[in-house]
């Protein structure tokens, strides 16, 4: 059986981080998942529409919901945010009280959220649909020796409270991957912490120390890159890395991939096609370090 | 059962930390509190930690349990040991330790008191009458009046790691608390407070104060709520973090998705007005063009659903100003 999905991009990974919806495209293709691309929805708020209200980040996200459901698929992110904001709204709506479905759906014109599919990110869906044994047969190019630190994003970990797929202090699941893939997962604290991008775009000290204080444990911890299944984490650790340094005034350097990227490293494709050059901390050593093999 | 217990051991504020294992003798059903009672009681009386009500009231007992806070007289022993094989006991984060799992609270109290945790002088001008409150008016506060200011919350606060000038989420939940109660007569005074630096702002939503408060305080959803009052405010003076906010809310109902380039030239530069701002931008911007990362506003593609998100989003604002919310 094909596995299918609405494929929900969000805003990132059609920006400023559009090496991630590449590899996630890109792998998809060679794990034989199919990707149905929710071309009508909008931006899920990132966490901020919930400060304006409640109710504002409820309809956006039931809409998006409901796109998904109108193709009788579960929705599928691949941002620790997007994933957090959806997957919340939906566990509300789906197993709160009908009063509260009505009245969300007294607001979607032309849509009704009914509670009838799911929310599942990228991660979970290759770890619980796929399964690692069926991802470990499709690797190409073991990446055995390569250390990898995962940073999960606080959203994909704490955001939702009713559908959780695993302990918020004890996540396993990308170095799960990691292990599939023939990496070694370099454990060390801050993998399952803050990166700091809430605050980046005002409180630029407190938001880069955040990063810069997680990204020393890595590398102190043995770590040759850092593996997100976030965008917004990317964003902080790799494209504000040179801010981060001065920040916390040492020289880091550790290359930050997308969860998808190190998975496509591993099924052999092409690491220009993997966007693995539009990085600002070069991606060289990483892909060296495979491709000598 | 026999369980392996790690402790983190501190001789004074001085000394180095090192850790400590000790083999106790216990059942599932005994609480961390008991099992450090029975290592005090029977293994090494020179253990130090806090301790009084056992009964999750008085918020003496918050430590690190296997990596995040909680209170030791309410977790029991078998729920922390279904997927850990020992029990690493740690003291509070982000406070100094005094001695091995006691540490100084000074910062924690004081930070409470820069909030004015207290309600007004409305209510203590005291009426003849008493001062009525009806349950619905009281409902408001529960949340936030469960808190016992136990630190389990300030301990594992990402913001408080690194911000000195942040209050924490323990404060900032109180502030809530006063500031929705019908008693107060300082709501005005209070919203430009929290609306300082070393406020709500400073937040960066990590959710790990909801996480581990062990009474449901949910300070994170009370931060969410005073920021709601503040940008409910029409007269509040401009900041990026509310440019953010409102931001984000205008270019998604413009264009479905953001468009980050615009995004970040309106809210960092104030869409130009800000020259430090459009300054500070200046090498990153560079930077992202030189490896192509740079979204481009004519590369950026709006959502094909654009107008329906629009009306949608016009239709709930229309909703929420009839209510009075913005
Ligand atoms: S909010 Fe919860 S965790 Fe924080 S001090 Fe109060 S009771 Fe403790
Ligand atoms: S959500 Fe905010 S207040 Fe709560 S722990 Fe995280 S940074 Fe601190
Ligand atoms: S001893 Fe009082 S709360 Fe635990």
């Amino acid at each position: 059986m094909t596995l299918k999905y609405a494929y929900y991009p969000g805003c990132v990974a059609k920006g400023a981080c559009k090496e991630l919806h590449d590899s996630t495209t890109g792998i998809a293709r060679v794990l034989g998942i199919e990707l149905v691309e929710l071309e009508k929805a909008s931006c899920c708020g990132s966490g901020t529409f919930k400060e304006t209200d409640e109710f504002l980040e409820d309809t956006v996200n039931a809409r998006n919901i409901a796109l998904a459901e109108e193709l009788g698929l579960t929705m599928m992110t691949q941002c620790s945010t997007c994933q957090g904001v959806i997957g919340r709204v939906n566990d509300k709506l789906k197993y709160g009280e009908q009063s509260q479905r009505d009245h969300v759906n007294q607001y979607l014109d032309g849509h009704h959220y009914q509670g009838t599919t799911e929310v599942k990110h990228l991660l979970w869906i290759l770890v619980q649909d796929y399964g690692l044994d069926a991802l470990k047969q499709k690797v190409q190019k073991s990446l055995n020796g390569l250390k990898c630190g995962a940073f999960y994003g606080c959203y994909l970990l704490r955001g939702q409270t009713m559908t959780r797929y695993e302990d918020p202090y004890h996540p396993h699941s990308l170095e799960d991957v990691f292990t599939a893939l023939g990496a070694t997962p370099i454990e060390y604290e801050g993998r399952t912490q803050c990166c700091g991008w809430p605050l980046a775009s005002y409180a630029t000290n407190a938001s880069f120390s955040m990063a810069g204080r997680h990204l020393l444990a890595a590398i102190e911890a043995g770590a040759d890159c850092i593996v997100t299944p976030c965008p917004l984490c990317h964003l902080n650790l790799d494209s504000r890395q040179p801010e981060v340094e001065k920040v916390i005034g040492k020289k880091l350097g550790i290359p930050i991939l997308h969860l998808p990227q190190l998975i496509g490293l591993a099924l052999g494709l092409n690491p220009e096609q993997l966007g693995l050059s539009r990085h600002i901390v070069s991606t060289s050593s990483v892909i060296n370090s495979v491709l000598s093999r | 059962m026999k369980v392996s217990v790690r402790i983190r051991r501190q001789a004074s504020r001085e000394s180095k930390p090192d850790y400590q294992t000790y083999s106790v003798e216990c059942s599932e059903g005994n609480t961390i509190l008991d099992v450090l009672n029975k290592i005090q009681w029977e293994q090494d009386g020179s253990l130090a930690y806090r301790r009084n009500c056992r009964n999750a009231i008085c918020g003496s007992c918050a430590m690190r349990v296997n990596g995040r806070a909680v209170l030791t007289c309410q977790n029991l022993v078998g729920e922390e040991l279904e997927d850990q094989t020992e029990l690493l006991i740690q003291p509070l984060g982000n406070l100094p330790v005094i001695k091995d799992l006691v540490v100084d609270m000074t910062k924690f109290w004081n930070n409470l008191k820069k909030v004015d945790p207290y309600v007004s002088t409305a209510s203590r001008q005291i009426p003849e009458k008493e001062f009525l409150q009806l349950p619905e008016q009281r409902e408001k506060l529960q949340s936030a009046a469960n808190c016992i200011l136990c630190g389990a919350c300030y301990s594992e606060c990402n913001s408080a790691a690194v911000n000195d000038d942040f209050v924490g989420p323990h404060a900032l939940a109180k502030a809530y608390r006063v500031m929705a109660d019908n008693r107060d007569d300082r709501t005005k005074e209070r919203i430009e407070q929290y609306n300082q630096s070393g406020g709500v702002w400073d937040c960066t939503r990590c959710f790990n104060c909801n996480e581990v408060c062990p009474v449901g305080v949910e300070p994170l959803d009370r931060i969410s709520q005073i920021k709601q009052t503040i940008l409910q405010q029409e007269k509040m003076e401009d900041s990026t973090a509310l440019r953010h906010r409102r931001t984000m809310v205008e270019l998604v109902k413009e264009d479905g998705w953001i468009d980050e380039s615009k995004f970040g030239l309106k809210v960092v530069t104030d869409s130009g007005r800000d020259l430090k701002g459009l300054v500070s931008l200046i090498p990153l911007g560079t930077r992202m063009v030189v490896k192509g990362k740079m979204p481009w506003p004519w590369k950026f593609k709006p959502s094909a659903g654009k107008l329906e998100i629009k009306a949608l989003i016009n239709a709930v604002s229309q909703h929420l100003k009839d209510q009075g919310k913005i």
